[in-house]
């Protein structure tokens, strides 16, 4: 039977305002508002905001498994149980692709590997298609394992070729995770048709209108002496940006920053892309001086 | 690194078997389908529990469903868009005409909505009243259908003999019941059908 609550019912029930480390600078970006000798304060999260469910978008080559995986690995390694649910590469990648990840961040591997549950629905079709069997593989894993965060890398495989399901889909992964009590990350996939800086992933809007929030990843090749002059590096170089898109449970920083891939595969966030171009902009245009001259 | 790389916990065929027991009691319990000699629905009743399972739960489509139960995908349609509510007053008397729906569909369409609404679906156990069944005698209908799932008809004697190995229908051998059938046997319902026959004469 259908109930209502009085508000002030909830307060037992509502989440606490703490973050989630995700072991990138993204941990500064999430903030919440506090009142200190009558002040308003900025503090930030630490992380991405306990029991949030987070969308992680962006083309081909981003960087989100990346992310993901550098957020198992820093969770695993502080000793909280993590799910990861390889829709995409199988799961003897992933332990590759975490060890290495391991060693680059200096965490202890035996930790990690200790720590991490992984469901492997790249080689089950059951798993892949039918939501209900992976739902319950995956509380299976909750239960037993003790799980506080998971990771579905991608959400968009669990719906690749019934995209009229994507908000049906969603929407149940999304309230399983909430039932559970679970701190999420939902890897989706964008396609090349859809505006690369948006938050829009395939399937419409389906992953980003029903989650808490929105990471984007993007990455833009240097292709002309503009985007020379512009950026600061080099012609046929990648620069890559992240952004949170939205999130409706705290404050976050709006601006859009560049990052890079490390050759070690982890995510190094460097400055606000303004910042960056204020600050690398001046070294391309002297570069492209010195071209111009020797033209 | 623990690796899960098969389904655990939830089963489609028993959340089917649900929606297919539900479907009987919202007829009434077997003894009435038997009163009014629609045992030959149970088939069609057990397809049409599937593709509501598969539809809603598994989320399949048409193309699938009709893969994985070797239907056409116009049936599969037809059972998942069954308008239930007029299938619900067709069967309460309240409908003069036969509706234009598919019949087993709109059942199977109101047994899921009931488990759904009322929790049961997900429950661990399944509640299958066998012993009202087998009191009423007519449990080897549903034995029968489960042994014989996956098998493709028209069917031999040979086929139905290797499924249905040592059972035992109202006392007699199921070899003595399938000596005495015609073959090939067209489908689940003819196979239900003639063993009734036998077993009356």
């Amino acid at each position: 039977m259908a109930r209502y609550y009085e508000l002030r019912e909830l307060e037992s029930k509502a989440p606490k305002l703490f973050g989630i480390p995700t072991g990138t600078k993204l941990d500064e970006m999430f903030f919440k508002i506090e009142e200190e000798d009558g002040k308003f304060v900025k503090k930030p999260l630490g992380g991405l905001p306990y029991l949030s469910i987070m969308n992680l978008t962006g083309v081909p080559d981003s960087g989100k498994s990346v992310l993901a995986e550098q957020f198992a690995v820093t969770q695993a390694n502080a000793g909280y149980r993590v799910l990861f649910v390889t829709v995409e590469s199988p799961a003897n990648f992933l332990y590759t692709a975490l060890k290495h990840k391991s060693e680059a961040m200096g965490a202890d591997f035996s930790k990690v590997e200790e720590n991490i549950v992984v469901i492997d629905a790249s080689e089950s079709d059951e798993l892949r298609e039918n939501p209900k069997a992976l739902l319950d593989t995956m509380a299976y894993a909750i239960r037993e394992k003790k799980v506080t965060n998971v990771i579905i890398d991608s959400i968009t495989g669990l719906y690749e070729h019934k995209e009229m399901m994507a908000r049906q889909i969603v929407r149940q992964f999304f309230n399983f995770l909430k039932k559970w009590r679970q701190t999420g990350i939902f890897v989706s996939q964008k396609r090349s048709a859809q505006a690369s800086e948006s938050a829009e992933a395939a399937g419409g809007l389906a992953v980003a209108h029903i989650v808490d929030g929105t990471i984007v990843l993007d990455k833009k090749l240097v292709e002309t002496r503009w985007d020379v002059s512009l950026y600061g590096l080099p012609i046929g170089s990648v620069l890559r940006t992240i952004r949170i898109d939205g999130c409706r449970l705290c404050g976050h920083d709006s601006r859009t920053w560049v990052f890079e891939i490390t050759e070690f595969g982890t995510i190094d966030i460097i400055a606000p892309l303004s910042e960056f171009i204020k600050r690398r902009g001046r070294i391309g245009e002297e570069k492209q001086e010195k071209i111009e001259e020797v033209e | 690194m623990e690796v899960i790389a098969k389904p655990k916990g939830g089963n489609i065929d028993k959340m089917a078997e649900k929606v297919f027991m539900e479907s009987i009691n919202l007829l009434g319990g077997l003894k009435k389908l038997v009163e009014y000699r629609n045992l030959t629905w149970l088939p069609s009743l057990a397809e049409a529990a599937y593709v509501i399972v598969l539809k809603n739960e598994a989320f399949k489509t048409y193309g699938e469903i009709a893969k994985e139960l070797g239907i056409t995908e116009q049936t599969a349609r037809n059972v998942a868009t069954a308008d239930e509510e007029k299938v619900k007053e067709y069967i309460e008397g309240r409908l003069e005409e036969k509706p234009n729906e598919h019949i087993a569909g709109g059942i199977a369409k109101l047994a899921y909505r009931k488990l759904k609404e009322e929790g049961r679906l997900e429950e661990e156990e399944v509640v299958i009243r066998h012993d009202e069944i087998e009191v009423l005698g007519i449990d080897w209908a549903v034995h029968v259908l489960v042994r014989i799932k996956g098998l493709d008809f028209p069917v031999g004697k040979e086929q139905l003999a290797e499924r249905l190995e040592g059972m035992v229908i109202k006392g007699k051998n199921v070899e003595e019941i399938l000596d005495k059938l015609e073959y090939p046997v067209k489908s689940p319902a003819e196979l239900l059908h003639k063993i009734k026959l036998s077993l009356e004469e």
